[in-house]
């Protein structure tokens, strides 16, 4: 009988990630990792001069 | 060193004459006397460190990275000194379930005592399944965690008023707090990333005088969103004398001249930077060359194209631009009525009387903002 442990948030990152893992006889079968948090930048981008780029994408991450 | 009581046990990384320097600095961005530098540090000595949850959620971790990662590390270490930074996921030793547990019992703890501190912006959409901690949606993280706190303070211009996520066509609906939480003590603090000093003086405000700092008609503190940045600007004397950078890398640029016509947002963006300045190392983005983008104002930063410039009243804008087709834009709301009042007028044309006005400006950055008491 496999054993699923979850860990949400996993911190000391930046953003929001989700682990989950699928245990059995002791060892892991199966792991998952997911972003939790979805801002849409791609489709934010569109439509917007090239040169606007940058400035937008640079905000995926402040680390 | 200072050592002995309360909070300074803390603080033995920081040296007495460095806390001085910071209750200093935090006094004068405060527009407080002087003086006062001492009434402050008397007070965040008496070790009443609030409580403080800090919440991430549609967010870059900057504004935490820029408190954290400042040249000189003792003011981030002096904020998270005063306070009693209960829940924070980038500091944290915890993961998952106990991290959930601390945030639970920080909340019923330090029921209608604790500060909320919220970075990023709320998704709404589909009841806010585009941001989920622990398997909670950021929208019910807020709610929960915003009926429990005495002030909330919204870090950043996500958190502010939605901020990257809520540029049009905002696909998942972001929002800032004060859309969502409405009747509670609530401090804007938006920028991109917002200047650590404006967290550190309205802390230090909340603990002297137990009450919020004044606000503007957006939630911003006035003493440091109570001016427009164009209004200190150190390139202001070549806005009034009409010389101004026309090309990255041309003659102009070199020289330092205003950025108005690349398209810098200055004249109608409220906010301190070119008074407080970043990195404690006396630079701020116009220093070192590219235009203001407007980022603590609302619907502006990453909605209008950083090449546009402000719209400014035709008799405030020096008299070289009036024949010129800058491609403008109309402030939204607010913002626009109370931007173009602060303009110096065409007159000041000459060199030399431009250049005065400057260091007016200059010299105006450093006294107490009078707005404030």
């Amino acid at each position: 009988m496999a054993k699923k442990i979850v860990i949400d948030p996993i911190t000391r990152i930046e953003g929001h990630l989700r682990i989950d893992i699928d245990v059995e006889g002791g060892k892991v079968k199966n792991a998952w990792s997911s972003g939790q948090m979805f801002r849409g930048i791609e489709k934010i981008l569109e439509g917007k001069h090239p040169n606007d780029a940058w400035f937008i994408t640079q905000r995926f991450c402040g680390v | 060193m200072l050592e002995g009581d309360g909070l300074t046990k803390g603080l033995s990384r920081i040296s007495r004459k460095d806390f001085l320097k910071y209750c200093s600095i935090a006094a004068a961005t405060l527009g407080l006397p002087p003086s006062m530098a001492k009434v402050l540090a008397a007070e965040v000595k008496k070790d009443t460190r609030p409580p403080v949850i800090w919440l991430h959620f549609q967010e870059c971790t900057g504004c935490t990275e820029s408190l954290l990662r400042t040249s000189h590390p003792a003011i981030g270490q002096l904020i998270l000194d005063l306070i009693s930074l209960d829940y924070h996921e980038t500091l944290m030793a915890a993961a998952g379930k106990q991290a959930h547990e601390v945030l639970k019992g920080a909340m019923s703890k330090n029921k209608g005592k604790y500060v909320l501190i919220v970075e990023g912006a709320i998704p709404t959409k589909e009841n806010g399944i585009y941001c989920k901690i622990g398997g909670e949606t950021a929208l019910s993280m807020l709610k929960e965690a915003s009926a429990g706190a005495a002030a909330i303070i919204a870090i950043g211009s996500c958190a502010s008023f939605g901020g990257v996520p809520s540029a049009k066509p905002n696909p998942t609906g972001a929002v800032g707090v004060g859309d969502l939480i409405k009747g509670k003590a609530l401090i804007n603090l938006p920028g991109c990333p917002p200047n650590p000093y404006n967290l550190l003086s309205a802390v230090m405000y909340y603990l002297t005088f137990k009450r919020l700092p004044k606000l503007d008609k957006l939630g911003r503190p006035l003493f440091a969103y109570g001016r427009t940045l164009h209004d200190h600007c150190e390139r202001k004397a070549h806005f009034d004398a009409g010389r101004f950078v026309r090309k990255y890398g041309d003659e102009g640029h070199r020289k330092g001249y205003c950025l108005y016509v690349m398209g810098c947002k200055g004249p109608v963006t409220h906010a301190n930077c070119s008074a407080i300045k970043f990195n404690e190392a006396n630079v701020w983005p116009v220093s070192t060359g590219h235009p203001c983008v407007g980022c603590t104002e609302k619907n502006i930063a990453f909605d209008v194209s950083l090449y546009k410039s402000p719209k400014i009243l035709a008799a405030k804008a020096p008299k070289c631009l009036e024949k010129e087709v800058i491609e403008t834009f109309e402030m939204p709301g607010e913002a626009k009525e109370r931007g173009s009042g602060s303009m110096v007028g065409v007159a000041i044309a000459a060199a030399a009387i431009g250049a005065v006005a400057g260091f007016a400006g200059a010299v105006a950055a450093k006294l107490p903002n009078k707005e404030e008491e």
